[in-house]
């Protein structure tokens, strides 16, 4: 009893100590700061104000926000689009090739992504290899770009964080009892009815932690979007960085990254929402495949 | 015909995965300073890169904190899912909370704060430092991706292994952690990715002594990143791959007879 | 099974971990034997000195050169400021960031007498006005922003100053620098003021530079100009003369053009951080450094300028004759270095910039 009490007791002080020390006190200072005003010489003084609030309701700011979030909401969908038949794929083959499949899913993020953002150049460019290929097979005219334009941002975010969508999906499909669906179809529901009624509700939890693993890092980025898409509009990743580096403005990119983080606790919220709903389904689920 | 398309879709997607790695590849052999065309073969890249000591010591470092970090963040992320999920304890929601405050945190903001904290402390900034920034970077990942897998999970399991006499150490050891394992591996996955590319946190937390693959690579944008950066990308890639397909030969050699399992 | 798999990953990790502490431990015996007068720590971009030139100083001298990396001058007056000043010998910062970085006191003053190889230093760009004297800084290279040109599409005549980036033929053919200062800096001229204005309507002309001209870019890069001019997906854009240079050895068609409304020159210049350990090795690294042929040996690496008017004696006749390389006063009138404003003119310039980035 006094050793389960002790590994009760190690593991959530452990964590705790960790998360405080590291995440706790940093986000509350920033979340401070945020109410601070900038200094001439220091990046900050103590003096309350809501100005750096109020500033970001700026034009400029909320454009850059909206077009930050509709570029990382469509990567996103496009790595759920993509990543959910993969992983449901994957989950489906044999128990000893799944492991090397996911692996082989992750080797190639392990090249620089600098490195790879720049091959994606060579892929994408005026004269590059689509456009070669294209050519040959006589399906276009002539040289065309695929660079700077919101498609080869989306290509870009969609490859840098397809195994952030897919290895969480994975994990939670993984799982997924596949006699329900059997079950499902003996009752006579179509594939679509089972998967929409069965399937979804259950690797749900595994989407929206897929999402939020795609999303909350997407909105981060900078040098993807810059160097593919060309930037024509500030992205979020870069104003707070910019805040930070080159303005010396740390009360403006404090306000800008809490702002993220109400974001994220609506999102946070959502999943709740979603967990809290998938267990409702799984227990009917079970007891349907029980009946 | 049921069975072939799907396998299809997934070289389709892995095609998408592994193209752009070849491109490195490939233009790690070309001829030319900046590699946009291809202008004939050389190997004067691997030349350059075996000449370049610090360069090779800064992957090797990467390498070192990746794998130590993400077994770290591993454990951590995998003990903090399981305090989430399993106890019962005073702020326990602030806890979860928290967990996802460590995604949001923009990767400068952490790089600040870490570093503020280390001057604070008077540790030396180096492996140590870089440690601690790429667990608490990672933990999350991990912490969400296995709670993902747990939702739902049958609690009367652990119940029942508790039941049987088990220690809450063993019915983690022995009935959590394999039923979560896809999670788990997918985890360590995860963080060592995030470890082996992070550039922002890492800027601030590492000292002049321990030079790291991806701060060199970034320093270079502004005198051209060279070649030879192509070449070190595709010894690692071939390296890893080739241990992967070795192990996967000695460590499963009836596979052939139970691909239909 | 399981274990067998355990066991592999654990062989491979110490092969892994192994074999390059092994090549790193050998190859650090070779030198160690040299490495006997304490060392110099010095924080630079990634390979802007020579491994060559490196390894000749710690031959000669027997000091170990620990050589850390950053990328911009932001994020390494970041560093610096935190770290106050602790931890580097020498950094080697641009321009405005020098200003800066003198003003608050986070740098030591250079003892000249150690510095014997200053006199080989171009006057021109010595004592500027950011500090008199050179009592903080010591150049090391140098380089303009100006225009570069793709001249299979674009006539020298019509690209002869950054007003003419707003001619309607190159709409949706140009590269802007995303750097604020740089970018900026190029609008102020382009209205003919000063990149150092801190007048606000002078930075409000500016902006109304950039927002007129936003439509024409096609994007905002630091990091991959020379392959959007080598690709042709842009024809005319701001660079810095270096990267023109080695843009033009894959396609010669590009042009550099220093502008008649003035470039922007930055000098990047040694200083040493207020809480730098090794004084002495700084000294006699920076000294090394100013050695004509050393100089020689990093400017060949690197195509930027070289301050050192002895080195330039050294260079090919056909290097010295190149004026990309070495601007004579023709190409330089109206050019101006980039100086540090206060606080209150950074706010805002960084205001009109957001909004100009976004084309607002």
């Amino acid at each position: 009893m006094r050793e389960n009490n002790g590994f009760r007791k190690f593991s959530i002080s452990s964590v705790w100590l960790w998360i405080g020390v590291f995440a706790l006190v940093p986000n509350l200072a920033l979340f401070l700061v945020s109410f601070l005003d900038r200094g001439e010489v220091d990046y900050f003084i103590p003096a309350f104000t809501l100005d750096n609030y109020l500033r970001l309701l700026d034009p400029a700011f909320v454009n850059i926000f909206l077009k930050s979030m509709y570029l990382a909401g469509v990567s996103t969908l496009s790595c759920l689009l993509i990543g959910y038949p993969f992983a449901y794929l994957m989950a489906g083959a044999g128990k000893r090739i799944r492991p090397w499949l996911m692996l082989l899913v992750v080797i190639p993020f392990w090249t620089n992504s600098l490195i790879r953002t720049y091959a994606l150049v060579i892929i994408l460019k005026n004269q590059g290899l689509i456009n070669k290929l294209m050519l040959s097979l006589g399906l276009a005219e002539g040289s065309f770009s695929l660079m700077y334009n919101d498609i080869a941002v989306f290509v870009g975010l969609t490859y840098t964080l397809l195994p952030f969508m897919i290895l969480p999906l994975y994990a939670s499909i993984e799982k997924l009892d596949r006699r329900l669906l059997d079950a499902a179809q003996d009752l006579g529901a179509s594939p679509l009815r089972s998967f929409w009624h069965v399937t979804l509700p259950l690797t749900l939890p595994g989407i929206v932690a897929g999402c939020i693993l795609v999303f909350l890092p997407a909105l981060g980025t900078f040098y993807i979007p810059e160097i593919l898409g060309g930037a024509k509009v500030m992205l979020l990743g870069s104003f707070i960085k910019n805040q930070f580096l080159v303005a010396r403005d740390w009360p403006l990119g404090a306000s800008a990254s809490m702002i993220m983080t109400g974001i994220l606790i609506f999102m946070a919220l959502v999943y709740r929402l979603v967990n809290r709903q998938a267990d409702g389904s799984a227990q009917a689920g079970q007891n349907a495949g029980a009946a | 015909m049921k069975t072939r398309f799907p396998y299809a879709y997934l070289w389709l997607v892995y095609a998408f995965l592994y193209i752009p790695i070849l491109v490195v590849i490939i233009f790690s052999f070309n001829n030319a300073r900046f590699s946009t065309d291809w202008h004939g073969f050389t190997l004067k890249w691997y030349e350059l890169l075996f000449k370049n000591q610090p360069l090779i010591d800064a992957a090797y470092n990467s390498l070192k904190v990746a794998v130590c970090s993400a077994s770290l963040a591993t454990v951590m992320g995998s003990l903090a899912a399981l305090c989430i999920h399993r106890y019962k304890f005073a702020g326990k929601k602030i806890l979860h909370g928290c967990i996802y405050m460590l995604t949001i945190s923009p990767d400068i903001v952490m790089g600040i704060a870490l570093l503020i904290f280390f001057v604070s402390i008077n540790i030396e900034l180096g492996f140590t430092t870089l440690l601690i920034a790429h667990v608490t970077l990672a933990m999350p990942f991990v912490t969400l991706t296995i709670l993902a897998r747990l939702a739902a999970f049958n609690e009367n399991l652990i119940e029942a292994a508790r039941d049987l006499g088990a220690s809450e150490v063993k019915s983690f050891l022995y009935v959590l952690l394999p039923l979560t394992a896809p999670a788990v591996a997918a985890g360590w996955l995860l963080s060592f990715t995030l470890s082996l590319d992070d550039v922002l946190i890492s800027f601030f937390v590492t000292g002049p002594s321990f030079e790291i693959l991806p701060l060199k690579i970034y320093s270079m944008v502004r005198l051209g990143v060279k070649p030879d950066i192509n070449a070190l990308s595709a010894i690692m890639f071939s390296l890893t791959l080739i241990i992967v397909i070795l192990a996967q030969l000695l460590a499963s050699p009836k596979k052939k007879y139970r691909q239909k399992d | 099974m399981k274990k067998k798999v355990v066991l592999l990953a654990l062989a491979f990790s110490f092969v892994f971990m192994g074999l390059p502490s092994t090549a790193g431990w050998l190859s650090a015996n070779a030198l160690a034997a040299e490495k006997n007068n304490g060392k110099v720590i010095v924080y630079n971009w990634s390979e802007y000195i020579p491994q060559e030139v490196l390894d000749e100083f710690t031959k000669e001298t027997g000091v170990e050169v620990v050589y850390s990396t950053y990328e911009t001058n932001d994020s390494m007056y970041a560093k610096i400021k935190l770290l106050r000043g602790k931890g580097y010998d020498l950094v080697c910062p641009s321009t405005y960031y020098l200003h800066l970085m003198i003003e608050e006191g986070l740098f030591k003053k250079f003892d000249h007498s150690k510095l014997s190889n200053i006199v080989n230093l171009d006057p021109q760009l010595m004592n500027p006005s950011y500090d008199p004297g050179n009592e903080y800084s010591i150049p090391y290279m140098w380089g303009s922003v100006g225009l570069l040109i793709n001249t299979a599409y674009v006539k020298p005549e019509n690209a002869r100053s950054f007003k003419d980036l707003l001619r309607p033929e190159y709409k949706g053919k140009i590269i802007l620098t995303d750097d604020m200062r740089d970018c900026y800096g190029m609008a102020m001229h382009a209205v003919g003021k000063s990149a150092n204005s801190t007048d606000p309507d002078d930075i409000k002309a500016g902006y109304e530079f950039l927002k007129a001209l936003h439509p024409s870019v096609v994007t905002f890069d630091v990091s991959a100009v020379k392959q959007a001019f080598i690709s042709e997906e842009v024809i005319i854009g701001t660079s810095w003369n270096g990267d023109a240079l080695v843009a033009q050895q894959e396609k010669p068609e590009l042009e550099f053009v220093y502008p008649e409304d003035g470039a922007l020159v930055w000098v990047d210049s040694f200083a040493m951080p207020v809480g730098a350990e090794n004084v002495e090795n700084a000294h006699k690294f920076v000294n090394f450094l100013l050695r004509p042929e050393i100089a020689k040996k990093c400017q060949e690496e690197y195509m930027y300028s070289t301050p050192n008017l002895k080195t330039l004696d050294l260079l090919s006749a056909e290097k010295r004759a190149n004026r990309t390389l070495v601007p004579t006063g023709d190409e330089l009138k109206n050019a101006e270095y980039l100086l540090n404003y206060g606080g209150k003119t950074l706010q805002i310039y960084k205001n009109y910039w957001e909004k100009a980035r976004s084309g607002l």
